[in-house]
């Protein structure tokens, strides 16, 4: 099923603030992952997987089954640890990011990783097999409908998730491997809500709903019926933009090291989080990782106001303290007018 | 283990000719455009039993034209399309080999509602890991029916977790297996036809959405054709052989019909103006998302396909409309009604009288349904010719039928309006932050199953169930093989290897609302009392809990909602719940305690909850004929409490009493002693402020059963 030719990213047409929110985690794994909310049919999967194919090239040791990092020597895992004592170099490649999918119905054995069955039976030795996790090491973990996904499994995620680590103590195994993976999901809030705890591992969340523009309604139709009549025609008539993207995303981040931010914009990021009154830190340090990277991916190496004010809802819709039923939502406030009604609030209580 | 690669031969009966089929045209339509165009993805029928729903399925089957497969290919791949082939397939084609292929007929498979998740997406060969050591994918109902058609019967009672796998594979055409110890990908291209009775429970919105159409249908009326349909299914029976030879002719002309049209179909044109027309009709309907647009584009296209055009029009489209539109467009009523009007409809394709007229969000008159459809009508007329700027979002002026607010208030003066649920009061903070209130009801109730049912979480070595884990005991096994002996198998399982299924499945709470309809509930009182319901609704669709209503007034108690898990029927009850009269509470409680006797009966796992609203004062007894005023008043609660202690007993069941009570008129306090008797929790509306106070007592009291549950 490699040949499968998925509907090209850059025809999807308007929903900005989904493409940005898959962008910036392609070019930034540190946002941990993003989570597109939204109605039935519009293209939240389709995002997804369209996505794959525009996520840059990392560095691997060649044959890791985590792909791990060969310049990162403190995330190795324990057979490059070995090896790298052994033979005091560890061998490079260049691999492709990889989406990797959880299935809702996955069981705990293959999440985790368990026995390997076959090497146990051949060999009568206990081996450790990798699963999805280990697969997702260093790239995308991909869960469609994830508010569906069962409790013991999001038990699993959220426990290596916070760690970076996936430890499995199961059916004889022992073994500890890095899992750091970037958590992207869709879900219909129709169906359920998410659990806070994995809501709050999302870096970034987006609310998407259809389009009511009746151009684009139509520029949806049409592409969609071209694309289902010939995918390869699709492909090609959009692999211009594919590329253009795909190329920015891999200048975005050789340039997102050098990207730096002042203490004023710093300001302005604590700022805008007391005005919202989230709780917790993790929204400050998303949003000026959000904010270096959209700098990046615009080519320039400091981050300006505008980039802060870019990453705004993205970081914080679902950090804000909620109250039953109320969407997820700036209310399409602008960060201007926040700060200001903070300002003018402090200015009040000062006089 | 060579039967095992081959596929098993199926005993297939002999099929009612589709083309036999005596009258339900639209069914036969949309059957017929989804053979001409898979894509279309799929269609939902809905209606009462034997009115040929299934027939026409199999039916339709035997028209679509076989289709080329690689013949050892458990996946059924075509062979020369490499673009949805699965990975097999793919590497014997790069290793250059020639792939055998065979002509087949389209398969139909069935979905049987007691299915397990591991047939449906597959799982471990047990076999052959036990014959050979090694692991290996068995198929499942997925692959099975990978290019064909998965045929659901009851739909709306299938399993939770079944339905969303469908929903994921049905979509992306592609089949993740992560279980077991196996990890497979294949391709599950299916189109979904399902049937259901709508009179049991509605289905979930978002895999209503992933079917491409929607019929309604009913038993033929009309006595000639009745007639018609008993003498040719009577033949039929008599000799299928020879009653399928006399309507060969018929059939060869409607599948000659659909290869026409499929091959037609990649030639249609759609003008830019009709697809702009779609989009109007399906943004003045307010469907969810862009699937509506897509998909009626793609309807249209067949139907000009079938009709043997090259080009859409805009008839075509309206058509489309019909198919497509009524189960998305949003804020649609009890659906029952939508199939009358849909009857209606059928007569007379165009109602006259009503005018156009945009669904407003919150409005719910009854003729809504029929409003859209004949403005879809009024849309592709405008189409053809000046004025495409069709359905203006504003209540056309001439309308007949006045718009609502957001409230129905307006039609029956006793009818109270419903407390908005969505609107939060700033100031009660004091709910949001309530975490704990969060946690209780953030979690849907588990329970373990000892039936073989529901999702296989984990696994044991406790024996209990003789439900077989395969993967957990092979790899119990798989250590100890070298030592054991040998007896001609790669894996020697014994006793102590064998481990269970620990499976888990959602239980559903029942929520039964009691709720006082008589004269003396205040204006206020009720629309809060609404409004917490709705709120509790909602929440309740989310965990998946049936609601029920039970209202009371004047001389007796309905049963207005039953158990259900349909929101969009509740709310359509509550909004016309109806006040006034006497209260005979005693009748209430009675009627519940019957109903929740009878839902206990269905499902004993059940967890139900009873909130009783009334203020108390009871003035009618059960027996209507008798009275009981003066010195036998009293023996209207000595009735009560009898009930009460009925209740009482039922182990399962938590109740909690709201007291109604106007207090500042003078009080009873006998909810108070109702509530007692019931030994349930007792609140006073007033004192819950607003209905989010009501809505934190009904979780708070759930949340307690959860725990000493677990």
């Amino acid at each position: 099923m490699k040949r499968r030719q998925v509907y090209p990213f850059s025809a999807i047409v308007g929903q900005d603030k989904m493409k940005l929110g898959c962008v910036l985690n392609a070019i930034n794994p540190k946002l941990s992952g993003v989570l597109i909310r939204g109605e039935k049919g519009t293209a939240k999967s389709t995002a997804v997987r369209a996505l794959a194919a525009l996520l840059p090239e990392i560095e691997v040791v060649e044959g890791c089954p985590f792909r791990c990092d060969p310049r990162e020597k403190s995330k190795l895992c324990p057979d490059c640890i070995e090896r790298l004592e052994e033979t005091g170099e560890l061998p490079a490649a260049r691999e492709r990011m990889r989406v990797v999918d959880l299935p809702i119905n996955a069981t705990e054995d293959r999440v985790v990783g368990t026995l390997d069955l076959e090497h146990a039976i051949q060999k009568g030795e206990k081996k450790f097999e990798p699963g999805v996790l280990a697969d997702a090491n260093r790239g995308i973990l991909y869960v469609d409908e994830v508010n569906l996904l069962d409790d013991h499994i999001v038990d699993v995620l959220l426990d290596s998730a916070a760690m970076g680590v996936n430890t499995v103590e199961r059916e004889g195994v022992s073994y500890t491997h890095p899992a750091e993976f970037i958590l992207v999901g869709t879900m219909n809030p129709e169906e359920g809500e998410l659990r806070p705890q994995l809501l709050d591992r999302f870096g970034l969340c987006v609310h998407i709903t259809g389009i009511h523009d009746e151009e684009s309604r139509v520029e949806i139709v049409k592409r969609w019926a071209e694309y289902e009549q010939s995918p390869e025609k699709t492909a090609e008539k959009w692999a211009g933009e594919e590329k253009k993207i795909a190329e920015k995303i891999v200048n975005a981040k050789k340039l997102l090291p050098e990207v730096a931010i002042s203490d004023e914009i710093l300001l302005r990021i604590a700022n805008i989080s007391i005005a919202l009154g989230v709780d917790g830190h993790r929204s400050d340090l998303v949003m000026m990782k959000a904010a270096k990277t959209i700098a990046a991916y615009n080519g320039r190496s400091a981050v300006d106001p505008a980039d802060v004010d870019a990453c705004v809802d993205l970081a914080l819709a679902h950090r804000m303290r909620r109250r039953p039923f109320e969407d997820m939502a700036l209310d399409g406030k602008s960060v201007e007018t926040l700060l200001n009604e903070r300002t003018s609030r402090k200015a009040q209580s000062r006089y | 283990m060579s039967a095992l690669a081959k596929p098993r031969k199926r005993y297939r009966p002999p099929v009612f000719p589709f083309t036999a089929l005596v009258g339900q045209d639209l069914l036969k339509k949309s059957l017929v455009l989804t053979a001409i165009n898979p894509f279309l993805s799929g269609v939902l029928i809905r209606g009462d039993k034997g009115t040929a729903k299934s027939t026409a399925v199999r039916g339709l089957a035997g028209l679509l034209p076989e289709q080329k497969e690689v013949a050892d290919c458990p996946y059924h791949c075509d062979p020369d399309d490499p673009f949805f082939m699965c990975h097999e397939c793919l590497e014997r084609l790069d290793a250059g080999e020639e792939l055998p292929a065979v002509t087949s007929p389209v398969r139909v498979v069935d979905l049987p509602l007691n299915a397990t998740e591991d047939r449906l997406v597959g799982s471990i060969d047990f076999e052959h890991a036990i014959l050979t050591g090694r692991k290996k994918f068995l198929p499942g109902i997925l692959a099975e029916a990978n290019r064909g058609i998965i045929y659901i019967d009851e739909v709306n009672l299938l399993a939770d977790h079944l339905v969303d796998i469908l929903l994921d594979t049905a979509v992306t055409g592609v089949n993740i297996v992560e279980r077991e110890s196996v990890s497979h990908v294949h391709p599950a291209r299916y189109m979904l036809i399902a049937t259901m009775n709508p009179e049991e429970g509605d289905i979930r919105p978002q895999l209503l959405d992933r079917f491409g159409f929607v019929v309604s249908i009913e038993g033929i009326h009309d006595p000639a054709m009745r007639v018609e349909v008993a003498k040719r299914r009577e033949s039929f029976d008599a000799s299928p052989r020879l009653y399928l030879a006399d309507w060969a002719e018929e059939e060869a002309l409607l599948r000659d019909l659909i290869v026409k049209a499929r091959k037609t179909l990649s030639r249609v044109e759609i003008d830019d103006r009709l697809i702009k027309l779609i989009s109007v009709i399906c943004h003045a309907h307010r469907v969810a998302g862009h699937r509506a647009d897509i998909i009626m584009e793609k309807a249209a296209r067949s139907i000009a396909a079938f009709a043997g055009r090259e080009e859409v029009a805009p008839e075509d489209v309206h058509e489309a409309a019909e198919l497509v539109l009524p189960h998305r467009a949003r804020d649609f009523q009890e659906p029952d009604r939508r199939e009358d009007d849909r009857d209606s409809r059928e007569d007379k394709p165009q109602n006259e009288e009503e005018g156009p007229q945009e669904g407003d969000q919150d409005s719910s008159s009854d003729g809504e349904m029929e409003d859209k459809e004949s403005e879809a009508a009024e849309g592709t007329q405008s189409a053809d010719g000046k004025n495409t700027a069709a359905p203006e979002p504003s209540p056309n002026p001439g309308n007949s039928t006045e718009k609502a607010g957001p409230d129905p208030g307006g039609y029956q003066e006793q009818v109270f309006k419903i407390g908005d649920p969505l609107s939060v009061p700033t100031q009660d903070v004091r709910f949001a932050r309530d975490s704990l209130n969060r946690s209780s009801g953030g979690r849907r109730t588990l329970t373990t199953t000892n039936n073989k049912t529901g999702r296989y979480v984990k696994a044991t070595s406790v024996r209990k169930n003789n439900d077989l884990a395969f993967d957990a005991t092979l790899r119990a096994a798989a250590p100890f093989q070298k030592q054991r002996p040998d007896v001609g198998l790669a894996v020697k399982i014994k006793e102590p290897d064998i481990r269970e299924k620990i499976r888990q499945k959602k239980t559903s709470n029942l929520l039964l609302f009691v709720v006082d309809a008589s004269g003396s509930m205040g204006t206020r009182l009720m629309t809060e009392t609404k409004g917490a319901i709705l709120a509790l609704l909602m929440e309740a669709y989310q965990k998946r809990d049936k609601v029920g209503l039970i209202a009371f007034k004047a001389s007796d108690a309905d049963v207005l909602l039953p158990p259900t898990n349909s929101i969009e029927i509740a709310k359509k009850m509550l909004e016309e719940l109806p006040t006034g009269g006497k209260t005979p509470l005693g009748r209430g409680l009675l009627v519940t305690y019957q109903l929740i006797r009878s839902q206990l009966r269905q499902d004993p796992t059940l967890l139900p909850l009873m909130v009783v609203i009334t203020d108390g004062r009871a003035n009618v007894g059960l027996d209507r004929e008798k009275y009981y005023d003066g010195p036998q008043f009293g023996e209207i609660y000595r009735e009560i409490y009898k009930i009460c202690e009925l209740l009482e007993a039922e182990d399962r069941l938590k109740s909690i009493v709201i007291d109604a009570e106007e207090k500042r008129l003078g009080s009873f306090g006998r909810s108070k002693k109702l509530a007692e008797s019931l030994n349930a929790k007792y609140y006073v509306l007033e004192d819950l402020v607003d209905h989010r106070g009501i809505l934190s007592a009904v979780k708070s009291e759930r949340g307690l059963a959860e725990e000493e549950k677990r």
